[in-house]
């Protein structure tokens, strides 16, 4: 008998907290004060995309008042480690990853599930990429580098900053439009395609614009890899590929970059994320850090990211699928 | 000089000097403690530097990767534990230092000698800065790769007397080094590559991890069975002097030049590390030793040259680092790269410009490195005589903790990844296992850290060098620096070999 009343006794308090956590979880709105935004950034301390995560995470904690947001750095798995991270985490939007072209890149390749399994919160920005030579490189411009590669087949070496990173595939990419013409070597990240340049081990490199722009002494622009030009004064003369004389040449022009968060996280919590992230986007501050960083704006929220992030999947299948990285269904 | 004198208002403040104390401590905390790393110590520290003046904020930073490099040295001398790779080659010596009841000199030693090497990579920095940066760029995929060949003939030199057993080990190495992404495609290159693509397995070993369960977890291990066979081990908790005689540091200056100059180099070479510098500087003291008519010691011997070489070097490639890293914007390794990433949150883009256009800046930094240096010393040589005391502790306690610090530093390194911290534990028991039973069995486990260390760098440089010449060597024999590398490698080979025959016929 005692067994049986302390049995429902045990039952009923059970109950009762269950009940009283629900209570709880209902009347709890986010963010929770008690809880930590974390905004995992899939690359490297000290690279562009963790400025960038950075200098987010400081101007949401502006606007918003709340200041529990920190940035997380999982590398690894050309940025697969990182992603697969968030995607495993809870479901409550507190976990956001700095979402880039790099994810799409890695989906493809077979690295993450990436964009399959998160949701959009909202898109950023642009950082172009560019084509450049060591300043005193016998090339002076684009036509001068396709014109000397297609008379001597494979000698001209096109530098980029990994075979899976977004330069990468771009470089890849151009050599298949360009019947192979190139000698397409992958460095360890910028940090060893820079010297290597610079160095004159390797004629041409594909760099993202703030890497020129860092090294602009030493580094000459030939060309901009997409259609948009730069706001940055230094590369305003520098033509697009079409201005160069090859409007048919068709690569991404750019790492695109927005914030994603775990497939599942509530309605509310999405809405309430892509709000702050919009406002602090618009604050002088983050603002003015794009203009310096030569950043182009591109700011999309919720579907209408997720829209956005279709059409730069569509661009970079067939390319993926033409450099033979592309696995599974995107190889086919 | 009205540069300088700017330079210097900005961090003559007390704050500056506060918080660049706060960093040395810190930093050596986490360098002595195993697994946690310069970088991550930087990583650590950046949103408070991002709330602090600019010069000071970059103080902290400072301040707190030199600490940790120089701090790893403490568990490395009297546990025979690295507390990160920088202190990898300290260990042989500064351990059997400790063992001979020298502990007090091998950690004042240590300190004086990283002192002496961050200050000397600074004059560099200073003087010399825009001359190596246009050095290190005459290091492409094919210089790396001699420069790594050098490395791996020296696994038979760490090899201790059975030269056979070490290069088998340093095979091993090269195995572990091969797991992971294919450096040039980023093809998954692991067994089971199906079914564990999308595990941290795919992203090959963590060196960290790795070295943490070679060194750390099976010396827990061995312990253990000597507590069981009631075996009390050899441990001695004499502390005895601590600054070694100056007649002593004298007579070593050709190593401390050697070691200076090998570190600041190697530390400017972006893609090397202090790793391959702390053992490139100890086989080159035992040269300078060998040749000294016996008036220094031979490093492996428990003496203060093996501990000078390598501590010299590690703090030398702090500075070494920071020179591509000023002036080209290019960090020369992973701390370095955080650091740029600070001052450019900070606005600041490191480059060519930086020295045309912001020079009391770069002073502000030179001068917070110098005062990062000497904190460093400072702070470390006053607990000099505290260390040791664990050595007091029974070893039934203190290596429980050890091992529960070993696993909290393999699973902090991982960061917030929880997969990948599991799997860095993992690395470490494996690890840990896998060095008890070949220490056991007399085996070196040196060779294993260098096959590992310098087996993927040789790989991945090796076929980009090969890449680069479209599918020739021609990238070898056209470049100068590559044929010196070679040459030096056969001279290492033939060198080592006449003394060990000297010896044994000794």
């Amino acid at each position: 008998m005692r067994k049986i009343i302390t049995c429902t006794l045990v039952a009923l308090i059970a109950i009762g907290m269950i009940f009283a956590q629900g209570l709880k979880e209902e009347k709890a709105s986010f963010p929770d004060p008690e809880k930590t935004i974390k905004i995992i950034c899939p690359q490297g301390a000290g690279g562009g995309t963790d400025t960038q995560t950075r200098q987010l995470a400081e101007a949401m904690k502006a606007v918003s008042g709340f200041d529990n947001i920190i940035v997380e750095n999982i590398t690894g798995g050309s940025t697969g480690i990182g992603t697969n991270a968030v995607i495993d985490a809870e479901a409550d939007g507190y976990t956001l990853l700095m979402y880039g072209t790099y994810v799409i890149c890695g989906t493809m390749t077979g690295n993450t599930d990436g964009f399959e399994k998160l949701d959009f919160i909202t898109g950023l920005d642009l950082e172009l990429f560019l084509i450049a030579v060591k300043s005193d490189s016998r090339f002076k411009s684009l036509d001068d580098v396709i014109k000397h590669a297609k008379k001597n087949p494979g000698k001209v070496t096109l530098g980029n900053a990994g075979a899976t990173a977004t330069t990468g595939v771009v470089a890849y990419g151009l050599n298949v439009a360009l019947d192979s013409i190139f000698n397409v070597v992958s460095f360890n990240g910028g940090k060893e395609l820079i010297p290597a340049v610079i160095g004159g081990h390797c004629d041409v490199g594909i760099f993202s614009q703030s890497e020129v722009k860092a090294n602009i002494d030493q580094l000459t622009p030939i060309a901009f890899l997409g259609d948009d030009h730069s706001i940055v004064p230094e590369f305003s003369n520098v033509p697009t590929l079409a201005e160069a004389g090859y409007p048919d040449l068709k690569v991404p022009g750019g790492c695109f970059r927005g914030i994603c968060t775990t497939q599942g996280t509530p309605k509310e919590a999405k809405a309430w994320l892509a709000d702050t992230i919009e406002k602090a986007f618009n604050t002088e501050s983050f603002q003015g850090w794009l203009r310096t960083n030569g950043l182009l704006s591109q700011f999309t929220k919720l579907d209408e990211f997720d829209k956005f992030n279709d059409d730069l999947v569509e661009t970079m299948k067939p390319i993926l699928k033409a450099t033979g990285l592309a696995k599974g269904k995107y190889a086919n | 000089m009205s540069d300088f004198l700017t330079g210097l208002s900005l961090v003559a403040h007390i704050s500056t000097i506060l918080w660049c104390a706060f960093g040395s401590i810190l930093g050596i905390v986490l360098g002595a403690l195993p697994g946690l790393t310069a970088t991550m110590g930087i990583a650590l520290v950046i949103p408070i530097s991002y709330q602090l003046d600019t010069a000071t904020g970059i103080g902290l930073l400072l301040s707190v990767y030199c600490g940790a490099v120089c701090g790893a040295s403490i568990p490395a001398i009297l546990l025979g534990i690295p507390g990160n790779p920088n202190a990898i080659a300290t260990v042989d010596d500064g351990q059997k230092m400790t063992k001979k009841g020298l502990a007090g000199q091998a950690l004042g030693s240590a300190v004086i000698a990283s002192t002496i090497g961050g200050l000397g990579s600074e004059i560099f920095l200073i003087f010399f800065s825009p001359l190596i940066a246009q050095m290190t760029l005459a290091f492409g995929p094919a210089e790396k790769c001699t420069l790594s060949l050098v490395g791996i003939v020296i696994i038979a030199a760490v090899s201790g007397k059975d030269i056979l057993k070490g290069l088998l080990m340093g095979a091993v190495g090269f195995v572990f080094a091969f797991l992971g992404p294919d450096p040039m495609s980023g093809a998954v290159r692991i067994p089971f590559a199906a079914l564990l693509r999308k595990t941290p397995l795919s992203n090959g070993l963590d060196l960290t991890s790795t070295l943490i369960g070679l060194y750390g977890v099976s010396q827990v291990f061995s312990e253990l069975e000597n507590i069981r066979n009631g075996q009390r081990g050899e441990i001695c908790t004499n502390i005895g002097k601590i600054f070694p005689p100056f007649r002593k540091i004298l007579s070593m200056w050709k190593i401390i030049l050697s070691s200076l100059g090998i570190g600041t180099l190697i530390g400017a070479i972006p893609g090397t590390g202090a790793s391959i510098a702390v053992f490139l500087s100890r086989n080159a003291a035992e040269t300078i030793c060998a040749n000294s008519n016996g008036k220094l010691e031979k490093p492996g011997t428990g003496c203060l040259e093996g501990v000078f070489a390598p501590e010299v070097a590690n703090n030398a490639c702090t500075g070494g680092a920071l020179i591509p890293a000023l002036s080209l914007g290019i960090p020369g390794d992973s701390a370095t790269a955080v650091l740029i990433g600070a001052l450019m949150i900070n606005g600041i883009t490191p480059g060519f410009a930086l020295f045309s256009q912001n020079m009391p800046l770069v002073y502000s930094i030179f001068i917070t490195l110098c005062i990062a240096n000497i904190f460093m010393g400072l702070f470390q040589l006053a607990g000099v005589r505290v260390y040791p005391q664990i050595l007091r502790i029974s070893q039934r306690i203190l290596m429980p903790i050890v091992l529960i610090l070993s696993f909290i530093g393999s699973y902090a390194i991982a960061g917030a990844s929880v997969s990948k911290g599991i799997f860095n534990l993992g690395t470490a028991l494996f690890m840990g296992l896998f060095g008890y039973y070949m220490k056991k069995n007399h085996y070196p486990i040196a060779p294993v850290v260098l096959g590992l260390i310098l087996g993927g760098m040789f790989e991945e440089q090796f076929r980009r060098a090969v890449k680069l010449g479209a599918g020739t060597l021609s990238r070898f024999y056209t470049s100068g620096i590559c044929l010196f590398f070679i040459l030096l490698a056969v001279a290492i080979i033939v060198s080592t070999t006449i003394r060990r025959r000297k010896e044994k016929n000794a």
